[in-house]
């Protein structure tokens, strides 16, 4: 007898072991192209009658993949090869066209570092920008009070840089900014993180702070899925690879492994014409 | 649309530092601050009433600038909340490309903040009208809040609809901007509803033998609304001022009308953006 059969009369605890951090299921994106430029309100109304040649292109073909609670997968693959579509649909920026994508309820809070700093406003403050990124991520008013003198401290380690939170960010310098982003997000206190080679920023020091802080993570049992093309990061942060190839998953296992082949297949000659596997 | 207005209401908090940031950027870098947002309409006025009454001699109404100043007001909220909503989703989209929350808060935020500015220029309206110049306080001033309702419905409605418009064609600012020029003209903002009403070459002292035209006129809610604000807060002008006609009392029927009109647009504006969100960040 399986597991999940046992289920109905066992403890939700069984239950919540069984379930998949993420669960990606026969995924398919399909974006839709245009050659021109931006589209006009007159060429609209010219083409009423008819309607404009469309392309499409599907970037991601049936994408199956579970991740369990505590995993940290890499995603690796060449430019173009639905990586970042990929973390971005798991984000909930895009909508899949086909397929599905199921996050576990009970421990599903995501945080997207796909960009740091996304909604930054040169004229704000450190601090009312801290607010403003804070619940554009999704915290509460009262859950950023009380990480307020948190969030500071991690980003800048010395008074004199935490001084500057009350001064306006086009003050900042890009690194500053890149800090005070990369805090904001971590002390979500999220269940899944989803990191767009964007792992470590700063100086060495605040890179090396930024890798213990996802050794917390991951010693807490939290799932990180991130892209990255820096092979050194992915040897020392995933736990399990998942290598894309022209919208397909071509590989996915140990770290190891599949990086090897990874590194392999990108020194030897017929990779570089991704189109035609397409 | 439920399960939108659910997750619209899981992100208020967003919604509301969304619309702290508009207000605090606007005149964030001006030494006048607020003064800027009710500085223009008062310029206008004054240029109106000195055209109107010095350079012409078209408008004998008492006060004149007030009449003109309860319908400036209401006109700016919407001329710029709905300028500022249309331009609101192209200037997130780095925002929404990269982090999910729902779309509607943006051009939201662009309308709620605009309203809070609506709010206090009647604030200062109020201090001025009622405070100074002691005017009397009317029994009509009861519907000025359904007013202030009916015109935030208009207002949300048509700034959700623009600014999923914009996003797929970028001409809709440029028609915005040439719309509001000429709406100003056909608006009853330098003139009153009954100068259109009695046109004086047809006949003093009689509605318009056209009678569907003013109807017509009427059905613009704006106008309606725009009406329905001096009706409700200003006097009566005597007839010699308006072509010899009476001057018309509160359309109440006329404002129901508009109520369902604004709650329309508003449903009709929320549905087109719902069917188009998650099409903004794939735009081709």
């Amino acid at each position: 007898m399986s597991a999940r059969a046992r289920a109905p009369q066992g403890a939700p605890v069984a239950d919540s072991i069984a379930t998949p951090a993420i669960e990606v299921v026969d995924l398919h994106k399909t974006f839709q192209l245009q050659h021109r430029h931006a589209g006009t309100l007159k060429r609209a109304m010219l083409n009423v009658f008819r309607r404009p040649p469309r392309e499409f292109k599907e970037v991601l073909h049936g994408i199956d993949l579970r991740i369990e609670h505590g995993e940290s997968v890499a995603l690796v693959g060449r430019n173009g090869s639905g990586k970042s579509t990929l973390l971005s649909l798991v984000a909930r920026v895009y909508r899949p066209t086909s397929g599905a994508i199921r996050i576990d309820p009970n421990r599903g809070k995501i945080a997207p570092l796909l960009e740091l700093g996304a909604g930054f406003h040169p004229d704000l403050t450190g601090e009312e920008n801290l607010e403003l990124y804070g619940a554009i991520l999704g915290m509460t008013p009262r859950e950023l009070q009380s990480k307020f003198d948190s969030i500071v401290s991690f980003a800048f380690d010395s008074p004199d840089l935490a001084d500057k939170i009350d001064t306006p960010l086009r003050n900042y310098s890009d690194g500053m900014k890149m800090r005070l982003g990369f805090s904001i997000a971590v002390h979500l206190d999220p269940d899944i993180l989803l990191v767009d080679e964007v792992l470590a920023v700063g100086d060495e020091a605040f890179q090396q702070k930024c890798y213990r802080k996802i050794e917390e993570f991951q010693q807490a049992g939290k799932t990180i899925v991130f892209v990255s093309h820096d092979m050194h990061v992915v040897r020392r942060v995933a736990t399990r690879v998942v290598w894309l190839h022209s919208g397909r998953i071509r590989m996915d296992g140990p770290v190891e492994q599949v990086v090897e082949a990874y590194i392999d297949a990108a020194d030897s000659p017929g990779f570089e014409s991704p189109m035609a596997n397409s | 649309m439920r399960t939108d207005l659910a997750e619209l209401w899981r992100f208020r908090g967003l919604l509301w530092q969304l619309v702290r940031r508009d207000l605090k950027v606007r005149y964030k870098n001006s030494r006048l601050g607020f003064l800027w947002s009710i500085a223009p309409p008062l310029m206008q006025v004054a240029v109106i009433t000195f055209a109107f009454t010095r350079a012409t001699d078209f408008a004998r109404i008492p006060n004149y600038s007030a009449y003109v100043l309860v319908a400036m007001i209401p006109w700016t909220y919407f001329s710029t909340a709905i300028l500022d909503s249309s331009q609101s989703i192209l200037m997130m989209m780095g925002v929404i490309r990269k982090v999910y929350l729902p779309r509607e808060v943006i051009p939201l935020s662009a309308a709620i903040s605009n309203f809070i500015h609506f709010l206090m220029s009647w604030g200062v309206f109020f201090l001025y009208w009622y405070g100074f110049r002691r005017a009397p306080i009317l029994s009509t001033t009861i519907w000025f809040p359904y007013l202030i309702l009916c015109q935030f419905m208009l207002v949300t409605g048509i700034s959700l609809f623009v600014s999923a418009l914009n996003v797929f064609y970028e001409d809709v600012k440029y028609m915005i901007s040439i719309g509001m020029n000429l709406l100003l003209f056909v608006l009853p903002i330098m003139y009153l509803v009954e100068t259109v009403a009695y046109k004086s070459s047809i006949g003093k002292g009689k509605l318009s033998h056209q009678p569907w035209a003013i109807e017509l006129y009427m059905l613009n809610p704006l106008t309606a609304l725009i009406n329905g604000f001096r009706k409700s807060l200003l006097e009566a002008v005597p007839p010699s001022s308006i072509a010899g006609g009476e001057y018309l009392p509160l359309d109440v029927p006329s404002l129901i009308i508009t109520g369902f009109i604004a709650f329309g647009v508003l449903l009709g504006g929320y549905a087109y953006f719902n069917a188009r969100k998650w099409q903004f960040v794939e735009r081709p």
